[in-house]
């Protein structure tokens, strides 16, 4: 399979999932949420599941599912990018501006800098590296002169892995040196992409040996490709893509729609959204 | 499989029991933010409902010997179920195990050998059907970690499906307990609606609470696209109090630890490789991480959750656990200690 070939197969297996009231759930038969939905927008320039995504912003402008004590905060951003021009990006950009996770406690078995907080998954805990890049993208798109933009930045330079990289989130704990995993140096990338040149080519350079070992994931290899087709590295994209079409035709990305969302948009024009507006 | 009622624990089965603690049901106790436990269990009353927990009644753990995963261990899964008496006959059964990450040096994983070995084991007890599935904590790529940790070709080739625990249905279920303020979870529809499930861990050490067994691996339930990669928010609540309302909510039936290659040291990631050469199987979850963390060369009481479950979710009372394999006293291969990190 080609690019377009992929684009198409990943494509038409989103489209077939849809649920009836217009929105995508996050695997077969579930009711729809704000991030596949929001995917599925992005990739295939989807009314139906902006429609469907615009009628769930909360009244603070973000999107996710409350779950109780539990507040998804990780859907906003990409609802910003999928929601299109007007008011409904601006509330959703608004939230993203005000949204801070918890301060950290360093420690000497976690050593970090608590004082820089960055974005949390889940309302009211600590920040991770991929709610992190994924604010960063949001608001380097559209809110370009962002103050929150420099708090993103120096999040992810504080949490980068040593050699360059990014896993969840940890550099070292217990003076064990983490790795880096390629899906979250890859979330990482598509955030920092032309806001800062040096750690960008950090990662990158980290990333073009990551995907590679962990190729066997469709997701992982789906975001390296984005990166490397925004990055213009064509080489490593036409490579990625040689190994999302393995794992697509052998696994179907284990019948997950954010890894299709991901692979469609990888593959497609929505790539283009996250390049810049 | 028992139809209706009680079980011999005097528990609710786990269909009645999860149903029950359906919607709208909240818990009626506070918060329990900031209780500590790692030696001081709370000592006033229980923070768990008393409806649902009658006093945990004798347990039974096998002990059972594996000089490594190329011999037999359908054999050897058959026999530890059948001694502890294990009641999956026509039963719909969730298998858990424990996949973290991947790293080629390191046993992180529940080995792949073992988790297919036990699906066909349940099968010949009569099973209806066995599902594994998992919702890895720091790895949102599952595909990758269970491709590379061999579990994808070895569930295919027992033709047992495999299910990623981010992608499914939740469910809203009440907790049962109040350790923490979360007062409900979310679980996937497939763990819910299993007749039997089973915790399938990998002994480990762990840097935050200890040990990490079958009590434990009940954060694997919670579906991280809820809850986060990391599921930080269970960290927040406190990680002893999470893994006491987890596992009192999920309440798996049975517990099987990987014991064959454990880990010592920084667990649960970064440790050392420890061929203990064994198996645990119980039909108490609690019981059966007791056994095993004696077998670790750990006090089950120094385990803080550990005690406190011991109050209510099942059987940490020596003298009330029943050997069914090997004498635990007599199979101890200590583990180095994780050092562990102030919570």
């Amino acid at each position: 399979m080609d690019r377009s070939q992929i684009f198409e197969a990943v494509g038409r297996r989103l489209l077939a999932a849809r649920n009836d009231d217009g929105g995508f759930g996050p695997g077969p038969a579930a009711p729809s949420e704000p991030e596949p939905t929001a995917l599925a927008a992005i990739a295939l320039d989807d009314d139906g599941a902006r429609r469907w995504l615009i009628g769930r912003q909360r009244d603070d402008g973000s999107f996710g599912v409350v779950q109780g004590f539990v507040r998804d905060e990780g859907s906003t951003c990409l609802a910003a990018i999928a929601a299109g021009p007007g008011a409904v990006r601006e509330r959703a950009l608004d939230r993203l501006e005000d949204l801070e996770a918890e301060p950290v406690t360093p420690s000497e078995a976690v050593p970090l800098d608590g004082s820089i907080r960055g974005w949390p998954w889940v309302g009211g805990t600590a920040g991770w590296v991929e709610p992190t890049a994924r604010s960063l993208l949001a608001l380097r798109l559209y809110r370009p002169g962002s103050p929150r933009i420099a708090d993103a930045v120096a999040y992810l330079r504080d949490r980068r892995c040593v050699g360059g990289g990014w896993n969840y989130g940890n550099q070292v704990v217990l003076d064990e040196v983490l790795p880096p995993f390629a899906h979250t140096t890859a979330a990482a990338l598509l955030g920092l992409h032309g806001v800062d040149a040096a750690l960008e080519w950090e990662g990158a350079a980290r990333l073009r040996g990551l995907w590679r070992r962990e190729r066997a994931g469709g997701l992982s290899v789906a975001f390296s490709l984005a990166v490397f087709r925004i990055r213009g590295e064509r080489d490593q994209a036409a490579a990625a893509t040689e190994a999302l079409a393995d794992v697509v035709a052998r696994t179907d990305l284990l019948g997950d729609p954010v890894a299709a969302g991901w692979a469609a948009i990888a593959t497609g024009p929505g790539v283009h959204e996250l390049e810049s507006p | 499989m028992t139809a209706a009622g009680p079980d011999r624990h005097g528990h609710v089965p786990r269909r009645g029991f999860l149903k029950a603690a359906g919607i709208g049901l909240a818990l009626g106790t506070a918060g329990a933010a900031g209780l500590r436990l790692g030696g001081v269990a709370s000592s006033s009353g229980g923070r768990w409902d008393p409806e649902a927990f009658l006093p945990p009644d004798r347990a039974r753990v096998a002990v059972l010997r594996a000089d490594g995963y190329g011999g037999d261990l359908e054999a050897l899964l058959l026999e530890g179920l059948v001694e502890i008496e294990a009641d999956v006959a026509g039963a719909s059964v969730f298998l858990k195990p424990n996949l973290v990450e991947f790293d080629p040096s390191r046993p992180i994983n529940t080995d792949a050998r073992i988790v297919a070995a036990t699906a066909i084991a349940l099968r010949r007890l009569g099973a209806a059907s066995v599902i594994v599935g998992e919702a890895p904590g720091h790895r949102r790529d599952l595909q990758y970690v269970a491709e590379r940790a061999g579990l994808i070709d070895a569930l295919a080739a027992v033709d047992v499906p495999f299910v990623d625990l981010n992608t499914e249905p939740v469910r809203r279920v009440r907790a049962r307990s109040s350790y923490t303020p979360l007062g409900e979870l979310w679980l996937p529809s497939s763990v819910v609606d299993a007749d039997v499930v089973i915790s399938m861990p990998k002994m480990k050490t762990h840097h935050w609470a200890g040990v990490t067994l079958s009590m434990k691996n009940c954060f694997g339930f919670l579906p991280g696209r809820i809850y986060g990669w990391p599921k930080n928010v269970l960290h927040w609540v406190g990680i002893e109090h999470s893994i006491l309302d987890i596992a009192a909510a999920v309440r798996p039936d049975y517990a099987i630890v990987d014991g064959i290659v454990g880990m010592e040291g920084n667990g649960p990631i970064s440790g050392a490789a420890v061929e203990a050469g064994l198996v645990v199987i119980g039909d108490d979850v609690v019981a059966t991480d007791a056994i095993a963390a004696t077998l670790m060369g750990v006090d089950p009481a120094s385990i803080g959750y550990l005690g406190e479950a011991g109050r209510f979710l099942g059987q940490i009372d020596r003298d009330m656990i029943d050997d069914r394999g090997e004498e635990p006293e007599r199979a101890v291969r200590p583990f180095a200690p994780a050092p562990l990190v102030p919570a």
